[in-house]
């Protein structure tokens, strides 16, 4: 078993101003940066410049490419839009696809309502599916997303250290067991 | 057991290894067609030293 640390890095899916995932995915990260022996980063999309006038590995981002290709997994903190995903974040992950086969990803959905993006996270299943990402059982449901944080961005309901440390336990073992598997198992 | 010639990494020059197909609807399928799935076939390969990714083409399945 490789002993070079696990990146994986915190992926906001949202450009939106006034975006409530901002704090999740800083809260997330956050407890991304605790584990030992994994390295991160938090990714904005936001701040990336993707054309319109082309889609797919034609629009590939140098950086973001590499920063996926080095990664062994991924956490995309996904808000709820009208039951679906946000477009921008399709069209980013549609850049790559070398880089996420048999890559684990997890999902935290974010709404203002009280289901906490569940459809969002059944609707991007099968996406994630097709870029060869592995999908782990456990989801973090960010409910209520507007209310959770005080003005400075911290975390009013605790419960949530347990549920994103129980994620990111499941996601940092299959991150594992498929880095053995994608670099010592033959198809 | 893969059928795939094996490549090297061109980082640090490990045997990689093939763990996946998988194919790819969004590339130039002009000369890579395959006949059974109506898109590029590739192979997914990672090093097990550095980590390293790569995708290539595979060879072309035979209809039956």
């Amino acid at each position: 078993m490789s002993d070079r640390p696990l990146f994986i890095p915190v992926i906001l899916g949202t450009a939106r101003q006034g975006r409530a995932s901002e704090n999740v995915a800083k809260f997330v990260f956050g407890e991304v940066l605790k584990r030992e022996g994994v390295e991160t980063e938090l990714i904005d999309i936001r701040k990336m410049k993707f054309t319109t006038e082309d889609a797919g590995e034609a629009i590939k981002d140098a950086q973001f490419s590499a920063t996926c290709a080095r990664a062994a997994a991924l956490v995309l903190v996904v808000p709820e839009y009208n039951h679906g995903y946000p477009g921008l974040l399709k069209h980013v992950l549609d850049t790559n696809l070398k880089e996420y086969i048999h890559k684990a990803v997890g999902v935290c959905g974010v709404s203002a309502g009280g289901f906490g993006g569940t459809r969002v996270i059944e609707n991007l299943l099968p996406v994630l599916r097709e870029l060869g990402l592995v999908t782990i059982f456990w989801d973090v449901n960010f409910s209520g997303a507007q209310k959770l944080f005080d003005e400075s961005g911290g975390l009013l309901d605790q419960s949530y250290v347990r549920r994103v440390d129980k994620f990111l336990g499941e996601l940092i073992w299959m991150s594992k067991v498929l880095r053995y598997g994608r670099e010592n198992v033959s198809i | 057991m893969s059928q795939s010639n094996k490549i090297t990494c061109p980082d640090c020059g490990a045997e990689m290894n093939h763990h996946a197909f998988k194919v790819d609807y969004g590339s130039d399928h002009s000369a890579t067609l395959d006949p059974v799935y109506g898109a590029t076939l590739k192979e997914a390969h990672a090093c097990p030293r550095c980590g390293r990714i790569e995708l290539r083409t595979a060879g072309k399945s035979k209809r039956h």
